[in-house]
């Protein structure tokens, strides 16, 4: 017969090992990943305006409510922005300027600038758009891209935290803007629009693949907000209820309280 | 080794506690999913009619607090289903924040049973709600409809206790029911308020009936819809399609639930929807 102090050993003994092989399997199962391979990237066209991410930007007009940038809303009765309640958000697309050597653009460099993007754009939407994973009814796809990235002078190594790796060509966001479209996550059509060519990156740059502190790619994290939250004042000033629609929305709105149900 | 195991129980029951709710007792009406979030008023025999209808249609029972008409999902519906539209003392761990309640007991009773200024007894009183001609109710109302991301999809309602409001409804955003909140909070007179409004899940499925409703719904119905909003509702719970607002005509009432029965996937249609000619005498 075993006493309860063996049996309590043992069974304590039997889940130390069950924990130990678990542990050993799932390490040797944590290979790396396959490496991605690397984006080329996209070059605005000599000599024109927009980067050409858009499908068509003849319908962009100036709007009041953000400044620097070119909007379009569908004015579609029945796919028109307050038709959807949800979005997807693609990976972000990198346009570098015309005569930006495009060699010296590195895909850690490329993934330091959009990942930190992406990230700011759901934050700046999501609660009023519910980030989803897949495309589906009522859901939007938000594509964006930033358009004019360049290179910048080296990083020197003082300016870096020593816990920080320098990117090989630091990415200057000077002159950069962001071309943005909402579609249909399911038939692709236009539901909205910006071409936003507000200055926030100058004297930004983003030169290493964790933004650090240092006060220039500080700069850069601020303006990457900075874009995010104008597609969420875009998205605010789209659904502000204006004139005829602002009366008709007050007019029907009917609390229930008290109220007579017809069943 | 016993000593081991028993200081680790001891540890481990000493967390569950802290984490826990407390267990508290309150005088209670038990109602419909459907009504409670519709906020009907005060509990009338029309609310009555309508808890029993709607959960004899299929809406889930839940508790409605009596003495700030928080909405309570249960754990424990069975203890609930021969009580829908009747009021009830009961007890359990009840987490007012997102509506929960670990239901223990549940004893029958008797409004009168609830004594006199008893806080209990303010959703029972008629005479304690705000009026809709009121100045603060209108200001409330107005602030509600001009909340720029309501939809098709969302439907937010109120009603007002002296000086504290209760919102109540469903919203695909959680935004919603922030905003709501915040807009209420900043009118002069709105002392507390009660955030009875319901988050909904995103579930693609949900995402589908909305969107085949709203299809069906427009397309014989056409002028209750317009660019930026509707006059019709459609809420989706869980496969179950609720229909709210108001309409010109019984006909066009019937014939929207008509349209939204035949939408595939759709558990029930809780036709909620209101005539105009009898809502325009409120």
């Amino acid at each position: 017969m075993l006493n309860n102090d063996d049996v309590s050993g043992k069974i304590v003994a039997c889940c130390l090992a069950v924990l130990l092989v678990a542990m050993t399997i799932g390490c040797s199962q944590s290979t790396p990943p396959p490496a991605a391979p690397k984006a080329a990237f996209n070059k605005i066209p000599a000599g024109q305006e927009f980067s050409g991410f858009l499908k068509d930007y003849s319908a962009l007009q100036p709007n009041p409510n953000v400044e620097s940038a070119l909007t379009y809303v569908s004015s579609d009765a029945q796919k028109n922005l307050r038709s959807y309640f949800a979005i997807v958000v693609d990976p972000i697309a990198v346009y570098i300027a015309t005569d930006v050597d495009e060699t010296k653009i590195s895909e850690s460099s490329r993934k330091a600038v959009t990942n930190y993007f992406e990230h700011a754009l759901k934050n700046a939407v999501s609660d009023a758009f519910p980030v989803v994973e897949s495309p589906g009814p009522l859901t939007l796809r938000l594509r964006a891209a930033l358009v004019g990235v360049d290179v910048g002078g080296a990083v020197p190594a003082a300016d870096l935290p020593p816990d920080v790796g320098p990117l090989d060509h630091p990415l200057n966001i000077a002159k950069l803007r962001v071309e943005m479209e909402l579609v249909d996550s399911e038939t692709g059509e236009r539901i909205a629009a910006m071409v936003d060519k507000s200055n926030l990156g100058a004297g930004a740059e983003v030169g290493a693949e964790y933004f650090s502190r240092v006060e220039r790619f500080a700069a850069a994290r601020e303006a990457f907000d900075q874009w995010a939250g104008r597609v969420r004042e875009f998205l605010d000033s789209a659904h502000t209820l204006t004139g005829q629609d602002a009366e008709r929305a007050d007019k029907a709105y009917k609390p229930y309280g008290a109220a007579t149900v017809s069943k | 080794m016993k000593k081991t195991s028993s200081i680790l129980c001891t540890l481990l029951f000493s967390a569950g506690a802290g984490i826990g709710a407390e267990i508290s007792t309150f005088h209670a009406y038990v109602d419909s999913d459907v009504c409670s979030r519709l906020m009907l008023g005060p509990i009338t025999s029309e609310r009555i009619g309508c808890s029993q209808q709607t959960h004899k249609d299929g809406a889930l029972p839940v508790l409605v607090r009596l003495q700030d008409n928080t909405v309570f999902d249960v754990n424990k519906q069975k203890m609930l289903k021969e009580h829908v539209g009747k009021f009830a003392s009961v007890t359990g761990e009840a987490k007012a924040q997102n509506g929960t309640m670990k239901l223990e007991s549940l004893i029958p009773e008797e409004t009168s049973s609830i004594p006199q200024g008893d806080p209990a007894r303010r959703l029972l009183d008629v005479r304690m709600f705000r009026a809709p001609s009121d100045k603060v109710f209108e200001k409330i109302r107005h602030e509600l409809a001009m909340m720029p991301y309501i939809t098709t999809y969302d439907f937010i309602s109120f009603n007002m206790v002296g000086s504290e409001v209760i919102l109540t409804g469903w919203t695909v955003r959680n935004t919603n029911r922030s905003e709501a909140y915040n807009r209420v909070k900043t009118i002069e007179g709105v002392e507390t308020i009660i955030n009875n409004i319901e988050v909904l899940p995103l579930g693609s499925m949900d995402n589908q009936i909305r969107a085949n409703a709203r299809a069906k719904l427009q397309r014989v119905l056409s002028r209750y819809f317009w660019g930026s909003g509707s006059d019709i509702k459609i809420v989706v719970k869980n496969g179950d399609i609720i229909l709210l607002g108001t309409v010109a005509t019984k006909q066009d009432s019937d014939l929207a639930a008509l349209q939204c029965n035949s939408v595939p996937s759709a558990f029930h249609v809780f036709n909620m929807l209101r005539v105009e000619s009898s809502a325009a005498r409120q």
